[in-house]
């Protein structure tokens, strides 16, 4: 006999993978970022704590609140908040005072996350716009005063000397474990960060085409110099990948999917164009941290790499001859730089 | 998850080695008298008419092409209902009350091997016309149009991939039926002068790769055939895909076989080519399976044509629950949803599936790209469906919308859980 009742509706496809879901991702990313959290405490103790607790605090608090004002459901069990949160506090450096963390993080996810509608919206990453956010308002505050010799990064160090030749004396292999490296209180430790990388790719958790598109874009170009210039062949390049917050920026940051572009193409030219500027910003500017700039900058980009009619998800004769036509202009134009 | 995914991954309990059922025959069967692109028809009989099996008893009508109806029973003819069908539809069907005699047609009857032989190319597609047979992996399109072309054909491409997980009807058929698969091609490829024969089966299939090798070397060493074995990936089954790995030919979509002189047609298809030729008899019955998580034997069998759903589902065991089910006419990844289970078996039909309720919440997108990554027609699923909501068709247009397929990839791999493929059809609606 038929059955009168007890169907529902559903239309095909009528499986989902069991594997792919939002909270494994976020889930992976707060494990990842577990280490870099615990070696930041390492480094700068309590102070260290607090910051990345109040950093936290912060952008969980007003995404809390903005949402109960809104009368709607809350929005902080997807992680999103939390994870913001730690990326901006380990972008910060150990100097800062509390209310200016906890300003920024306010400020930061208010006028890039909540203001364009909350998760998936978001044009700016939340982290990046936050940290920027501190050092536009408070720049001064933001002294990278742990070494008595150094009043900056060694970033800092290297940009006015003009790098190139005067890199002998600081050890590469320091660099990659990060122990003694002054900076923000989480970027510095290469190692640390690159395992974590590589972890949330063996897990699927981030796009591996963006990281490794912006640390080859980064080598490439600085290897273009080192040849121009006669500088130490590898040394240099090395130096300039390790240094700074590129590889915290390209892991955590950049590969926020959300303010990436959707495409496979469009990743890498995202990539590339986060590493360019990157240089670009460490070549003219003597700015330290430049890739949050150039992730906030190639964010702006992201609708327009995404626009249809020339979003696609493999490469064309027509966009590899663009794209190339790009690569030689930047090369050139870091060449003129020097 | 941020990857391409073209693996399914499905519940090995309802896939493995499932029984094997006898069902009883039907007292009545339905005969759909509607279907996909076939939306008139004519009746030669009428109720209290005496019918035999395989008896041609009218033809349904498309305007562009037409397709013979079959009485899969001897019998008495009834009354035209109203049933379901694949379409998700009610439909006009033939009902046919079963004398249980299996009287053949008259029109069934054995060709020689030597008027076999001698068959035209126009022959051999009136054959298949009069048969009234269609794509049976379940696209449904009418087979002799296929080989009516003019186009030289040089290359036939069997399908015995069957891709979507959970089904088992063409692999029942291979293992049963290697001979007739290979008389099949062996009769289209002699009437139509086709040079080469391949036959595309699952490098996981072992079972049938032996089947099908033993009887190439038994009875079909002379026919120019290979038989290649392709990665278990889904949608392998898509003709393109499959022409890809079988032959290295990049096919552009919405271009025609035909020009690249090549033919695809499924294994069961072939099967029935076969008995056509041999025995002028068309389609009345097929393997079939029954599975899902809310049925309580799962199982296989071999059904008539216009079996009614509910009989199968009992061989099956029945329903496990009496709550809110989900009831697939079709495979887990394409079929067709019913929302009531009055509903009968076509021809193309191969499997019933029945979930319990299980939609997953959806959650914002958060741009993960898997979507893009996993779309076996390259397209961006994500970007169609924001498209869709605001309402722009010249990009949902331009985005290549009617180039999807409808596998369903896209939701599967969906990280949000978001029903693309539903804001797929939709999109198309809306750009037609
Ligand atoms: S349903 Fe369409 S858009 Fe989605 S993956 Fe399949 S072909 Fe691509
Ligand atoms: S629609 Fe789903 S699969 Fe596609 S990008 Fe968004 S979250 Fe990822």
């Amino acid at each position: 006999m038929a059955s009168k009742t007890g169907f529902i509706r559903q239309t095909a496809p009528y499986l989902r993978e069991p594997k792919a879901n939002v909270k494994r991702m976020m889930y992976d990313v707060i494990l990842a970022l577990i280490p870099v959290v615990c070696f930041a405490f390492y480094k700068y103790r309590l102070n260290g704590l607090m910051i990345i607790l109040t950093a936290v605090g912060s952008i969980c608090l007003a995404e809390y609140l903005y949402y109960k004002f809104k009368k709607k459901p809350g929005t902080l069990k997807n992680g999103t908040a939390l994870i913001s949160g730690i990326i901006y506090a380990l972008t910060l450096s150990d100097s800062i005072p509390l209310w200016a963390v906890f300003t920024g993080g306010v400020a930061g996810v208010y006028f890039s996350k909540l203001v364009f509608g909350g998760m998936g919206a978001n044009i700016f990453n939340v982290a990046g716009f936050s940290r920027v956010f501190v050092m536009l308002s408070f720049g001064p505050l933001m002294q990278y005063k742990v070494d008595t010799v150094m009043s900056s990064t060694i970033l800092g160090i290297a940009n006015k000397t003009t790098a190139v030749t005067t890199l002998g004396n600081v050890s590469l292999f320091e660099m990659f474990l990060g122990i003694n490296e002054p900076g923000s209180i989480g970027e510095t430790s290469f190692l640390i960060i690159l395992l974590a990388g590589i972890f949330l790719g063996i897990r699927k958790s981030l796009d591996w085409r963006v990281p490794v598109t912006i640390i080859l874009t980064v080598f490439g170009l600085s290897f273009a110099v080192s040849l121009a210039t006669g500088g130490p062949l590898l040394t240099y390049p090395m130096f300039t990948i390790l240094s700074g917050g590129l590889i915290f920026g390209a892991v955590f940051m950049a590969t926020d999917p959300i303010t990436s572009p959707i495409t496979a193409t469009g990743r890498i030219y995202f990539g590339f164009g986060i590493g360019a500027i990157t240089y670009l910003i460490r070549l003219y500017g003597a700015l330290p941290e430049g890739v949050v700039y150039a992730i906030l900058i190639m964010n702006m980009f992201t609708p327009a790499l995404d626009y249809y009619k020339w979003s696609n998800p493999k490469f064309t004769k027509r966009s590899i001859t663009i794209f190339s036509a790009v690569i030689i202009a930047t090369v050139i134009l870091v060449l003129v730089g020097v | 998850m941020i990857r391409k995914t073209n693996k399914i991954t499905v519940d090995e309990k309802l896939r493995k080695n499932l029984p094997t059922v006898e069902i009883d025959p039907p007292e009545k069967v339905y005969i759909t008298l509607i279907e996909m692109r076939l939306n008139s028809y004519e009746l030669d009989v009428k109720e209290g008419d005496k019918v035999k099996l395989g008896e041609c008893i009218g033809v349904k009508d498309g305007g562009f092409f037409t397709e013979n109806i079959f009485s899969t029973v001897s019998g008495t003819v009834g009354q035209i209902v109203k049933k379901f069908n694949y379409s998700g539809k009610k439909v006009e069907c033939l009902e046919i009350i079963n004398d249980f005699q299996e009287t053949k047609a008259d029109t069934i009857k054995e060709r020689t091997d030597q008027e076999i032989a001698q068959l035209t190319k126009d022959q051999f597609v009136d054959i298949i016309k009069d048969n009234g047979i269609k794509g049976l992996g379940g696209g449904g399109f009418p087979t002799y149009i296929k080989f009516a072309t003019d186009a030289k054909i040089e290359t036939i491409v069997l399908n015995g991939i069957e891709c979507e997980p959970y089904m088992s009807a063409d692999y029942q058929l291979v293992k049963k039926n290697s001979y007739e698969i290979f008389g099949g091609l062996k009769y289209a490829m002699n009437s139509m002068g086709i040079s080469k024969g391949i036959i595309g089966v699952k490098e996981t299939k072992k079972a049938l790769l032996k089947a099908l090798r033993k009887v190439q070397a038994e009875h079909f060493s002379d026919l120019n055939c290979e038989i290649i074995e392709v990665q278990d990936y889904y949608p392998q089954g898509w003709e393109l895909e499959l022409i890809k790995n079988v032959l290295g030919i990049k096919i552009k979509q919405g271009t025609l076989l035909s020009d690249y002189g090549l033919i695809e047609i499924n294994v069961t298809t072939a099967v029935a080519i076969y008995n056509a030729v041999k025995y002028n008899h068309p389609v009345v019955e097929r393997y079939f399976t029954i599975t899902g998580t809310a049925v309580n034997k799962p199982c296989q069998m071999k059904v008539k044509v216009g079996e009614y759903v509910p009989r199968l589902i009992e061989a099956a065991g029945g329903y496990k629950t009496k709550e809110d089910k989900i009831l697939v006419l079709g495979g887990p990844m394409m079929g067709a949803n019913l929302l009531l289970d009055d509903a009968i078996i076509a021809v193309t039909n191969t499997s019933i599936l029945v979930f319990e309720k299980g939609e997953p919440a959806e959650e914002p997108c958060i741009r993960c790209a898997s979507c893009v990554y996993s779309c076996p027609t390259l397209l961006q699923p994500v970007q169609i469906m924001n498209a869709f909501k605001c309402k722009d068709i010249e990009a949902i247009k331009k985005l290549k919308i009617f180039n999807c397929i409808e596998c369903g990839l896209c939701s599967y791999v969906c990280t949000s859980k978001i029903h693309l493929t539903e804001y797929m059809r939709k999109a198309k609606k809306l750009a037609k």
